[in-house]
């Protein structure tokens, strides 16, 4: 009993010396918490959607990030991993009855096979040609799609695939969790050795030759490794809907996953998934426009040509969603380029001049090597 | 072998119209310090890239340790025992300094050669302490000065631990204290042995250079290009009293 007493304050002494002192660090354990706790604080389907459509493409720009934002590879074909994932497992699980445990790791290994194909003729391209070759890699993808309906289903795609898990609640944790668990690891890959040589690949290539490193077989594994997160997004996408279409493949989805990724914050992983748990909350948040109406008492009351002109404009209010979006989008890059996250995190914590540990702001020295901060 | 430690033979590049390197065959042993010099433009950096390939040669081959090696990707033959440096210097420089040179400790060749050295962060630490920037080891490599970059591609290049270092103006932007420091740790790299964790070879050296004093005292062979050609290959004392070296540099006299 003394001992566990002894264990139990070492794990807090630990936790408030490690997790408490840096607002980034409790931030993230705000994070899994608000994850975990989610269906409990808002028992609703409807927000249970928006929380697991956001985790999905959380998966999927941090994926984006780990290719691009690292490697410095500019993929704007990220939609080819998805709809490669969502369909293969889509097809598995409807013609061959796999189910999703296993057929999404299997449109995962599909979508590793869909990075070496585009990987290894993209290796020696390089920054818009680099960008405008793997473009064009999911548009023809659509066309074969569409040129074989019979196989793949064409524009409607294929679906009545089985569910994920029979409640809302299940479904709900095992995207989460998933999610979670993924992008904890490509945090880890990112900030492991393998990380530091993405990075330098980024930065120099020739540099990073002459110093011994193979950095075609990097490319390689960056691609592939982004294909293999974004695949398992895919498929998880595909047995959420319980369709996988074409829209999966489409240009938009592509750019979406590099407006998420830049919003939030590339080469960080974490700015990916934040950006994702922002913007497509407040894509639904302002779906409350659909349903702005003007009081018949307040129209009553007002000049007639005033009452037309406000009638008009609460009419093409819902359908100025997407400009909204574009304009926050827009005014966040403008004041913070490098992104809404390291914005944020400059702003509380600060670097130690002498020994790079990070400090919160508020702090006078360095927690670790007492400097001055300010 | 001894002697074929590094043989070049009949070397040939032309870029266009321009013959960078013409016909040029020479060795270097495996305990030497090879001085490399000529007038700007003769070709001493094309042949530096053409033996670590990142150039390739049009013709002639390349031999390092009875292995033919032109023709193989850079990396295959930095892991053979070959590291170079940018005369130009190229650091990542968005990362700290310490990943510099991490990256060069992560490569095959100085992860097997490791021994029981597994912490590669504190091996890339002794290389940049041997180069002499280790107090500066966390700060990102764009504040470093032009002789600082200088000191972290040498500690790049020693970090993989290679048997023949092609040094491309390691004196290029020090000052005249620093070149002597700089001159000191190429000699004791030389020796070889061991600097903390990290492992010297011993390496001969390949040093293009234009401060002929400085390098004068630390080469034990000058070989002379000019617009692409060998013109003189001997003892320092010889190659500084051939006639074709001091035209080379100077221009012909009228008389």
């Amino acid at each position: 009993m003394g001992s566990l007493i002894f264990y139990l304050r070492k794990l807090i002494k630990i936790f408030r010396s490690e997790v408490l002192v840096l607002p980034s660090r409790v931030a993230v354990m705000l994070f899994f918490l608000f994850i975990i706790l989610f269906p409990i604080i808002f028992p609703d389907p409807y927000y249970y959607r928006v929380i697991v459509l956001a985790s999905i493409f959380a998966i999927l720009a941090a994926s984006w990030d780990l290719l691009s934002g690292f490697t410095g590879q500019m993929n704007f074909g990220h939609a080819l991993f998805f709809g490669v994932g969502a369909y293969t497992s889509a097809m598995l699980n409807l013609n061959l009855k796999i189910p999703p445990i296993a057929s999404i790791p299997l449109g995962a290994v599909a979508a590793v096979m869909a990075g070496l194909i585009i990987g290894i003729p993209c290796l020696r391209l390089r920054g818009t040609y680099l960008a405008l070759t793997t473009l064009s890699f999911p548009i023809i993808l659509v066309g074969m799609i569409f040129a074989f309906p019979g196989f793949t289903g064409g524009e409607l795609g294929v679906s009545g695939l089985s569910r994920l898990a029979d409640s809302y609640i299940g479904n709900y944790y095992i995207v989460t969790i998933t999610m979670l668990v993924l992008v904890t690891v490509m945090w880890k890959i990112t900030d492991s050795n393998i990380g530091i040589i993405l990075h330098a690949v980024r930065e120099d290539e020739i540099a990073v030759r002459t110093s011994g490193v193979n950095t075609t077989r990097y490319k390689l594994l960056a691609f592939s490794l982004s294909g293999f997160f974004a695949g398992i997004s895919g498929g998880l996408y595909a047995h959420y809907m319980r369709v996988a279409g074409p829209s999966t493949l489409e240009v938009n989805t592509s750019f979406l996953v590099v407006i998420y990724a830049i919003f939030g914050g590339i080469a960080t992983i974490y700015g990916p998934v934040g950006a994702v748990f922002v913007l497509i909350p407040l894509l639904e948040f302002l779906r409350f426009l659909e349903h702005v109406r003007i009081p018949d008492q307040i129209l009553s009351i007002m000049p007639d040509l005033l009452g037309k002109f406000l009638v008009k404009f609460v009419e093409i209010l819902p359908n100025t969603r997407m400009f909204i979006f574009a304009f926050f989008i827009l005014m966040i890059l403008l004041f913070m380029p490098d992104g809404l996250l390291p914005w944020l995190r400059d702003k509380v914590e600060t670097q130690c001049p002498r020994c790079k540990v990070r400090n919160i702001s508020r702090r006078q020295t360095c927690r670790i090597c007492t400097a001055d901060l300010h | 072998m001894s002697l074929n430690f590094l043989e070049v033979k009949d070397l040939d590049k032309g870029f266009g119209g321009l013959k960078a390197i013409n016909n040029a065959s020479f060795n270097v042993r495996r305990d030497e310090i090879v001085g490399l010099i000529g007038p700007n433009g003769a070709g001493k950096t094309t042949l530096l890239r053409m033996i670590l390939g990142i150039l390739k040669s049009d013709s002639g081959t390349i031999h390092f340790k009875g292995k033919k090696i032109n023709g193989k990707k850079t990396w295959d033959i930095i892991n053979l025992g070959i590291a170079g440096t940018f005369q130009n210097m190229r650091p990542f420089r968005h990362l700290p300094i310490i990943a510099n040179v991490m990256v060069a400790c992560l490569c095959p060749r100085a992860m097997k050669r490791g021994e029981w050295v597994k912490r590669i962060e504190a091996k890339a630490m002794d290389a940049l302490e041997f180069a002499g920037i280790s107090d500066m080891a966390r700060e990102k490599a764009s504040t470093l000065s032009q002789g600082d970059l200088k000191r972290l591609e040498v500690a790049r290049a020693v970090a993989t631990e290679p048997e023949l270092l092609l040094l491309d103006e390691p004196f290029g932007g020090l000052s005249p204290a620093e070149t002597d420091l700089m001159a000191n740790s190429i000699k004791r790299l030389h020796k070889g042995g061991r600097f903390g964790r990290l492992h010297s070879e011993g390496p001969a050296m390949i040093i293009v250079e234009h401060k002929l004093k400085q390098l004068m005292k630390i080469v034990d062979r000058i070989i002379v290009l000019n617009y692409g050609e060998i013109i003189a290959d001997g003892a320092p004392e010889e190659v500084a009293k051939n006639k074709k070296v001091i035209e080379s540099y100077l221009g012909k006299g009228d008389k």
